[in-house]
Formats: structure tokens, C-alpha cells, sequence
């Protein structure tokens, strides 16, 4: 940051006399204007370096933190020395398409920044139970065997046939004749009809599914509502229950806000390209005509 | 009438009998059946069961097992009366008894419930016990339920007055009563000699014979009691058990090239040579995994290999010049291996405990060998000749290397171990069984020759452990050469057998090698500091929290911090860049506030990845650092056994002697334990280095968080 701060002081202090002085104003042909684009696109080559950095963890060119401070700090330092190189003007299509460019490729970047601070301390403080991202998937599926067996444990068969019939996934241990849970017919046909028509389908995909479930204030009225009709013996699935909707909620919410953390480098990262290869042709159309 | 003849009427029948026979046999002889739970025909009667009631025309029924027949007595043995008190006792014992029991389930013939089931009993009017009174599974060949034992006593006569071994016995009162070994030991830890008289006494499934996975074995000829018994080494073996576990031992023969064991490989059998030689040998490369940079400079990934200890001398590298195997010898690092001849029994880590096989066995001349399962192994161990044997073997063949592999003992004559080869005692322990007890008087120096001993201290909250011992391990010495008293307590972890030097021949031997004297000293000086330091940290720290997430144990966290953490993956990806792919380090683990403890070895002060390893290669160094050693056979073990998943094996191509094509080789993969090596080749571990958000970082967890958990218990 400090590297940054001189280099900008030092940048501003040659460019106001510079642009005072200059006949025709500042310009990226005259020798200082020339310097301000050597610099800056050299600024902007060292911040697209992070990215072939972090392909190569190992190599010990220094840490990776010190070059994700340099690629923050003289990344943005690179916006107003290429300003001093235009001379705060946009002369032609390629080098306003340049600017565009730059102007989002820097404020993706400040954007993406602001979410490395705030997204992390967020997924920390709201998901608990966080696992590693590529995981969730199984997880889920995970949880929906655990959901299934705990049903048939309670409810005997889930399609209401047979009490012996065995879970999912051919496990016999959860049948409800084994478990031995001994509860009224009725009570267990309720609890059934939740778990096939309300939360299978929020465990399968809880973010198509749009159950009420997937909001926590509802769930918690519902399996409130649910212990007020259920038999006591039905309690504990019940809490079960509510524990993997909770975990299906924080693996929803994870996933959430892992994406939100990561989507801004969908932009930032091709436009970057994008910006490097368009700043290298304006350099020689610029210097051969 | 002769005096010595009785008369008497049984279910309206006369019979004669000779005088001084019960009526139970009175009855016997004459073809009535009279049921019976305690009595057996070549056991004395004691009628404690009293299911043999007869109506004799007293007051009350009698037990007709220990009623003597009386001139001119009328007896009924299946009355209404008789009929009602036999039915109400079976009922009363089926009250107190688990049905099915053991012996029910195995061969369906429990006789008390095989006469529930005659007498319509088999469902009682009364409440059952509430409470059970125990299982008892430390025998290796006999599993003992005591909720099923109905306390007839068939298995101590026939421990006592059949066999005369007087180990079974009665312990407790009232509604506590049980059978108990020696004075109410754990069976296993009893001097109980595994005949089994016992088991075939037993009318229930209290005492049952244990079925282990694989009871007979597949390969070999089934060898006969018979057979067996014409072996010297199987004098006195109980035939009863060797007909029982008929299968359970068979003779193998191995042509000249043949491998009997193969190292690494998992088994569940030991070998008792009987005829020829064999090879004992390990195969797997010698050396540790080095991670290094390559020819191109930094630009160059990091790549692994092997390297041997001579080329790469790592701190503390071990200055054993042995390999610690499951056999009668250690093998000589620089050349690992041996021969074994007939009288040698290898295998008995693999078979007891289910640990790896530490080495390969290839026969050289026509091989002979016993292969046995655990319950032959265990009931042969409790042989005296058999182990008379062991022991002789052990003494005149693998004492000697077995002290010297000690570096401590290096120095010890060939003169002093000869004296000590008559005056060491092997004295094997069950796991679980207490060797020594803190506070105890020291009167004994010990060496682990088989299995692991934990060794910790008792203090309030439950125990500290400060170490684990395998093969070779020493332990003993500090009471020895200080106040007399024993610092800490020795448990046996798996079947373990150690030497025992008593506290005159230990003095003796410090007398007259006064450098052993020092050495000893030193040790016993760093093993009383390191545990000062870990009391001194136990009492200075809100322990319960640590506990909690087991970061006590741990010297060296990689701990991430989740609020700057961006789930990148860097870290992962860099460590395993670092370790030619292999990653040893997951980012998912306990949290501890806003810190995420990463899977990665924590470098554990109670390193569970230690116990079990066949060849004794994964330890500590003095700095607490867990090292792998060059002679790590890749088993997998440690691996399985790091409660954190801390531990990977490293694949690498190597090139063996192929068994198809004499004289030519062949490439395979072999393994490498392999832990976090903290990237010694650089000033920073790759995962710290390549994290871009400052998240990732390695610390010792007392520091780190000693100022958290001081404060939290302060708010």
C-alpha cells in the first residue's frame, strides 16, 4: 500500500506540471504520456500476474499475500496513471472501449474485494455447519438417506403398505417393526403425509422447492404445530427432522453466498483478459502509426 | 437282602440298588429319566439346582441327586406336586436368564431351555432381572455371560475336581452371586489355562466357546488332536479345545521360493515352524519421503522420492540399527533379514491383535509350518511347554539384539547378557491389564517384546497419557533410579508381552556400565521434564475446552481464520502441488471460535497413529514431532488409526525382483506413510505461503489460543 501511495504521489506530482504546461494538453504520444501508459500497462501486466501466480502455489516467488496486495493496491494505483496517460480523454472507439473496460475491470475488482471482507465473516456467523463447497452435493444426498430411514423407522413403509418393508438404500435396520416404535395408526400417517408431501421434496432440492421449510421462523412453526399433534414417541423424529432442515437450510445458505463470493470473478477475470489484449494493441497501433 | 442292598419303589416300580446310591441314579439305573440342570454323571452332586425333585413322602420334595435311596422308600418322580415345583424352579431360572442365550443360538441346546420349552415354561410368570450382571469377553477362546450362568457349579468342579487347574471359583452374596476366575479376575487376565472343561460343563450359553471370523482356515490339512498331540510343544494341550477348533490349526507346506507371509499384507494367523528355513525379509524400499525443489530452481514444482537416512539425515533420525518385526528376531537395518528355522513362531502381533504382517517369509529349503487361528495361539501360549519353548528361543536367539536394539543397551557385553538370559522373565498381559501402578514400588525394569503399552498418570478429570511403547520401548527406569516408587501407571493396549528385568539384575547391570547408568538417566531426566511441562500447561489452562476439541494433544495446529478465509482452495491445492498430488491437508475440521482447525497433522501429544505399527517405524522425535522412519513397510495402519485422517499414504513407483521372469525386475506401487512435513525444505509451509488472504497459518496451539480461552473463562 505504501509502494502504491509514493507511486501515486509521485505520478501526480509529474503530471500536474506536466499537464499545466503542455501546449496542447496532456497527450499519450508526448514522452511523459508515453511513460504514464509504459507504467501503468506495466501495472496492469503485474496485477494479471496474480492469477498465473496462484496457478503455481508452490513456486516460491514470494507469498501469496504480498502478491494479492500488490495486485489491490498497484492494480488501483494503475486507474489514474493510465488517466494521466489519456489525459482524462477517450480519443477513438478502441481506446474508449479500453476505458470501458477498465473502468468495470476495476470496479469488479473493488466489488470483489468488498465481498472477500464481508462474505467470509458472513458464512462464518451464519453457517455453522459449514462443509467444503464441492461436498454439498453429497451431503444432501446424505441427509436424504438419513431422512429416509428415520421416516420408515417411525412410519413403516413410506408408500403405506407394509410395515416391514425396508428403507431406502436396502436397509433393513430402520424399519419401524425392528425400531419398534410403537405409536397409533393415524399418528403415523400424519407424520407420513408431512414427510412425503412437505419435506421430501424441500430435502430433495430445497431451493426449487419453495417450502415453507426452507424459511426458519416458518419450519419452527411448523414442527411446533407437529408436536402438538404427534405423540410423544414421535418427538425425537421430529427433532430429526428439524435438525436436517436446519442443515439443509445452512447447505443452502452456504452455497448461496459461496457463489456470490466466487461470481464476481466471472466478470472480472475474462474482462482482465480482455483489457491486457486490447491495451497490448492500442500499444502498438499507438507506437507503429 | 443283603445290608448292602437297598430296596425301593420308584413311580410304583421295585428296584434294588447298592446302598449309598442316590435316588437320582437309582432312578437312572432303572430306566427312569429324572431332568437335572447341576448334575453330571462324573461330577460329585451338589443339588443346587433342585430341578431333580422327587416326591419321597416327606415334608418337603427332595433333590434326588444328593438323596441317598433308603430300603423301602417310595419315590415319585413325575407326580402332580413334583411336576408343579419342577415346572415353577424352571420357570424362576428362565426368569433370570437371556433366551435365547449363546448356546441356544449356536447349536440350540441350552438345557435349561430345552426344558423350558418341555415343561411349557418358556415363557415365565415372574419379572425378570432388571439389571445385568456383565459379560466377560477377555478370553480369547471363551466368551463368558454371566446374566446366562444359573450358578450350578458344573464348572468348577470341572475346573477344580476334573481338571484340578482351581481357577474357577464363587464370588459375591445374595442376588450378586457369580462364577469368578482367581480372585475375580477378567478370564483373560486369569491364570485360567483355556482347557475348556469348563465350557463343555456348562449346561447354558454362560461359558461358550468363541467363534472368530474365519474359524477354520482353508488352506493347509486340517491337523487332528491326535496328530497334534504327538508334537512335543502340544503335551498338555487340552484335546477337548483342539476338537472344538478342528479347523483352526493346519499343517502348511511352502517348496523353496514360496512366500508364507507377505509384509503389509493383513492376516489373522501366526506360524510355528515345524521342518526347514525360511527368509525373513522386508521388501519395501528403505527411506523416507523427501519433498524438494527440482533442477529448474523455484520455477520447478516440487516433486517427492526416497531417500535413505545416510543421504538425508533428518534431526533426530533414529540411531536404531534394527527393525522391530513380529518374530523371534529384529532385522539389521543396513540388510533386513533373517532366517527362521524349525521351533520359531512368527506372526503372533498379526494373529492376536490383527495387526499387519511386518515382514515377508519365503521358505528356502521345503517348508513345514503350523498356521493358527487366535484362540490355538492363545490356548498354546498358556502351555508351559510351548511357552517353555518361546522362551527358551527367545532367550538364547533374540534377547541378545533385542537389548542391544535398545541404543541405551548398546553398550552391554556379551558376558552381561549371558548372565541376564537365565534371569529375565517374559511375562505376557492381556489388553486392558494393568502392568505397574503409579504410587506402586518399583521392582522392575521392563522391555515390550510384543504389542503396545500406554503409559499415563491419573489425575482429576481422567488420565494423562504420556506415551505409547511398541517393541523395544523401555519403561521401569525412572522408579528404579529414583525415589523407589513408580511415576506413572503401564497399561497393556493390545496383547503384549514384555521382558522383565528384576530391580537387583538392573542395579547390577548400572553398576558395572556406569555409561548405561547415564544414558538411563538422561532419559528418565527428559521423560520427568516433558511431563512436568504438560502438567505445568494442564494446570494452567481452562482445560475442558481443549479437551473438547482434543487441541491439547496437538503441538503444531494449521489453523484458518474464516473471516478472512475466502474458501479458495489455495492451500489445499498448493500443499498438493507440494506433495506430487497427494494433498495432506483437508480444509474441514473442528472450529474453534472463529478459527477452522484444518485436517493436517496437529504433530499429536498422544499419538494414536503410533500404536499397532508392525515394524515400530512411525515416532516421536524428542521435539514431539511424529517422524516416519525409512523401514515404514506402507502398510496403512497409522493411517486408519489418526483419529483426524492426518496421515496419507504416498504411492511411488519402485522395481521388484519379478517372480515370473528369473532375474528380471518389474515395476509396482508401494506406499509411504506420510505426514505433514511442514515443508521443511522452506522457511513456510506451502498451504501458509500460497493463502492470499493472511488465513492460513501454523501455530502452536497453546500460544495461539492460551489468550482466547483465558479470556473466555475470564468473561
Amino acid at each position: 500500500m505504501i509502494a502504491a501511495a509514493i507511486l501515486l504521489v509521485i505520478a501526480t506530482a509529474i503530471y500536474i506540471p506536466y499537464a499545466l504546461n503542455s501546449p496542447q494538453g496532456p497527450r499519450g504520444g508526448s514522452a511523459i504520456g508515453l511513460a504514464f501508459g509504459i507504467v501503468g500497462f506495466a501495472l496492469m501486466i503485474f496485477a494479471g500476474l496474480l492469477g498465473a501466480r496462484k496457478k503455481f502455489p508452490v513456486w516460491r516467488v514470494g507469498r501469496a499475500q504480498t502478491w494479492m496486495r500488490g495486485h489491490l493496491w498497484l492494480g488501483l494505483v494503475s486507474l489514474p496513471i493510465i488517466l494521466f496517460h489519456a489525459g482524462f480523454h477517450m480519443r477513438g472507439t478502441l481506446t474508449l472501449v479500453l476505458m470501458i473496460l477498465f473502468f468495470t475491470v476495476i470496479a469488479s475488482g473493488v466489488f470483489g474485494a468488498a465481498l472477500q471482507i464481508y462474505i467470509p465473516r458472513k458464512i462464518t456467523i451464519e453457517v455453522l455447519m459449514e462443509t467444503i463447497y464441492e461436498q454439498i452435493d453429497h451431503i444432501r444426498s446424505q441427509l436424504r438417506d438419513e431422512a429416509d430411514q428415520l421416516a420408515t423407522a417411525a412410519c413403516g413403509s413410506l408408500d403405506g403398505k407394509s410395515d416391514v418393508d425396508t428403507a431406502p438404500g436396502g436397509d433393513t435396520s430402520a424399519s419401524a417393526v425392528e425400531v419398534g416404535v410403537e405409536v397409533r395408526e393415524d399418528a403415523r400417517d400424519l407424520l407420513r403425509e408431512f414427510y412425503l408431501c412437505r419435506m421430501r421434496a424441500f430435502v430433495e432440492d430445497p431451493a426449487r422447492s419453495h417450502s415453507p421449510l426452507g424459511d426458519p421462523p416458518q419450519a419452527s412453526g411448523i414442527f411446533e404445530e407437529l408436536r402438538l399433534r404427534l405423540p410423544r414417541e414421535l418427538h425425537d423424529t421430529l427433532k430429526d427432522f428439524e435438525s436436517i432442515c436446519d442443515e439443509e437450510r445452512q447447505l443452502t445458505r452456504q452455497a448461496r453466498l459461496h457463489r456470490v463470493l466466487h461470481a464476481w470473478l466471472l466478470v472480472h477475470v475474462p474482462l482482465s483478459y480482455a483489457l491486457l489484449a486490447l491495451a497490448a494493441v492500442h500499444a502498438v497501433m499507438a507506437l507503429r502509426f | 437282602m443283603s445290608a448292602a442292598i437297598v430296596e425301593l419303589t420308584i413311580d410304583g416300580n421295585k428296584v434294588s440298588v447298592p446302598a449309598g446310591t442316590t435316588v437320582f441314579d437309582a432312578a437312572r439305573l432303572n430306566g427312569v429319566r429324572i431332568p437335572t440342570l447341576c448334575h453330571q454323571q462324573n461330577e460329585t452332586p451338589v443339588g443346587v439346582c433342585r430341578v431333580c425333585v422327587v416326591d419321597v413322602g416327606g415334608r418337603v420334595l427332595t433333590a434326588s441327586c444328593v438323596r441317598p435311596a433308603e430300603n423301602g422308600m417310595v419315590v415319585s418322580t413325575a407326580s402332580d406336586k413334583v411336576r408343579n415345583a419342577r415346572r415353577t424352579l424352571v420357570e424362576l431360572m428362565m426368569s433370570d436368564h437371556p433366551s435365547p442365550c449363546a448356546r441356544q443360538q449356536q447349536s440350540g441346546d441350552c438345557e435349561l431351555e430345552v426344558m423350558a420349552l418341555a415343561e411349557g415354561a418358556e415363557k415365565p410368570r415372574f419379572a425378570r432381572r432388571a439389571t445385568s450382571r456383565g459379560r466377560d469377553d477377555s478370553s480369547v477362546a471363551i466368551a463368558v455371560d454371566h446374566d446366562a450362568c444359573i450358578l450350578c457349579d458344573r464348572c468348577i468342579r470341572g475346573c477344580d475336581d476334573i481338571r484340578h487347574n482351581d481357577v474357577l471359583g464363587r464370588m459375591g452374596k445374595g442376588y450378586r452371586t457369580g462364577i469368578a476366575f482367581d480372585q475375580n479376575l477378567p478370564m483373560g487376565n486369569s491364570s485360567c489355562v483355556s482347557c475348556g472343561e469348563c465350557m463343555i460343563s456348562c449346561p447354558t450359553g454362560a461359558l461358550t466357546n468363541k467363534f472368530h471370523v474365519g474359524t477354520s482356515l482353508r488352506t493347509g490339512e486340517p491337523a487332528s488332536p491326535e496328530t497334534l498331540h504327538q508334537l512335543p510343544v502340544f503335551a498338555g494341550v487340552s484335546g477337548t479345545f483342539l476338537e472344538l477348533n478342528r479347523g483352526a490349526i493346519v499343517v502348511r507346506h511352502f517348496r523353496p521360493g514360496e512366500i508364507i507371509c507377505r509384509e503389509g499384507e493383513y492376516g489373522s494367523t501366526a506360524f510355528y515352524m515345524l521342518e526347514g528355513r525360511a527368509q525373513v525379509s522386508i521388501n519395501t524400499q528403505i527411506g523416507h519421503v523427501k519433498t524438494e525443489g527440482g533442477a529448474r530452481g523455484f520455477f520447478s514444482k516440487l516433486s517427492s522420492r526416497l531417500a535413505r537416512g545416510a543421504e538425508d539425515h533428518r534431526d533426530e533420525e533414529s540411531v536404531r540399527r534394527t527393525i522391530p518385526i513380529d518374530g523371534p528376531a529384529d532385522l539389521p537395518l543396513e540388510k533386513p533379514v533373517a532366517e527362521l528355522g524349525p521351533g520359531d513362531l512368527f506372526g503372533e502381533m498379526t494373529c492376536m491383535s490383527f495387526y499387519p504382517r511386518s515382514a515377508t517369509v519365503r521358505a528356502v529349503t521345503d517348508v513345514t509350518a503350523l498356521e493358527m487361528l487366535r484362540n490355538v495361539l492363545d490356548i498354546l501360549q498358556r502351555n508351559k511347554n510351548f511357552r517353555g519353548q518361546i522362551e527358551e528361543n527367545y532367550r538364547r536367539r533374540a534377547l541378545d539384539s533385542h537389548l542391544r536394539s535398545v541404543p541405551v543397551f548398546a553398550g552391554l557385553t556379551t558376558s552381561f547378557i549371558d548372565h541376564l538370559r537365565d534371569k529375565v522373565d517374559l511375562v505376557r498381559y492381556s489388553p486392558g491389564q494393568l502392568i505397574c501402578r503409579q504410587g506402586e514400588p518399583a521392582d522392575s525394569f521392563y522391555l515390550v517384546r510384543i504389542g503396545f503399552v500406554k503409559v499415563w498418570q491419573a489425575h482429576p478429570g481422567g488420565e494423562m497419557i504420556f506415551a505409547y511403547l511398541g517393541r523395544g520401548g523401555y519403561f521401569g527406569e525412572i522408579g528404579l533410579l529414583g525415589g523407589g516408587l513408580r511415576t506413572a501407571s503401564c497399561t497393556a493396549l493390545d496383547h503384549v508381552e514384555v521382558v522383565r528385568i528384576g530391580a537387583e539384575e538392573f542395579r547390577l547391570m548400572l553398576e558395572q556400565f556406569p555409561e548405561i547408568r547415564r544414558s538411563l538417566e538422561t532419559v528418565a531426566t527428559d521423560r520427568q521434564r516433558e511431563n512436568r511441562e504438560r502438567l505445568a500447561f494442564v494446570e494452567s489452562t481452562p482445560l475442558q475446552d481443549f479437551l473438547a476439541q482434543g487441541l491439547m494433544e496437538a503441538q503444531s495446529l494449521l489453523i484458518l481464520d474464516l473471516e478472512r478465509c475466502t474458501r479458495c482452495d489455495a492451500c489445499v491445492r498448493a500443499c498438493a502441488d507440494a506433495h506430487d498430488g497427494v494433498t495432506r491437508l483437508i480444509r474441514e475440521g473442528l472450529r474453534f471460535d472463529k478459527y477452522l482447525v484444518a485436517t493436517s497433522c496437529r504433530q499429536c501429544r498422544d499419538p494414536l497413529c503410533m500404536v499397532g505399527c508392525p515394524v515400530g517405524s512411525i515416532r516421536r522425535r524428542n521435539s514431539l514431532e511424529v517422524i516416519i522412519e525409512d523401514w515404514c513397510i506402507g502398510c496403512g495402519l497409522c493411517a486408519k488409526n489418526c483419529p483426524y485422517g492426518n496421515i496419507n499414504m504416498h504411492p511411488f513407483p519402485v522395481q521388484i525382483a519379478d517372480p515370473d521372469s528369473p532375474g528380471r525386475t518389474r515395476a509396482i506401487v508401494k506406499q509411504k506413510a506420510t505426514s505433514c512435513d511442514l515443508c521443511t525444505e522452506h522457511a513456510e509451509p506451502s498451504c501458509v505461503y500460497a493463502c492470499p488472504h493472511d488465513a492460513a497459518h501454523r501455530v502452536d496451539p497453546r500460544k495461539f489460543f492460551g489468550a482466547l480461552l483465558a479470556q473466555s473463562k475470564r468473561d
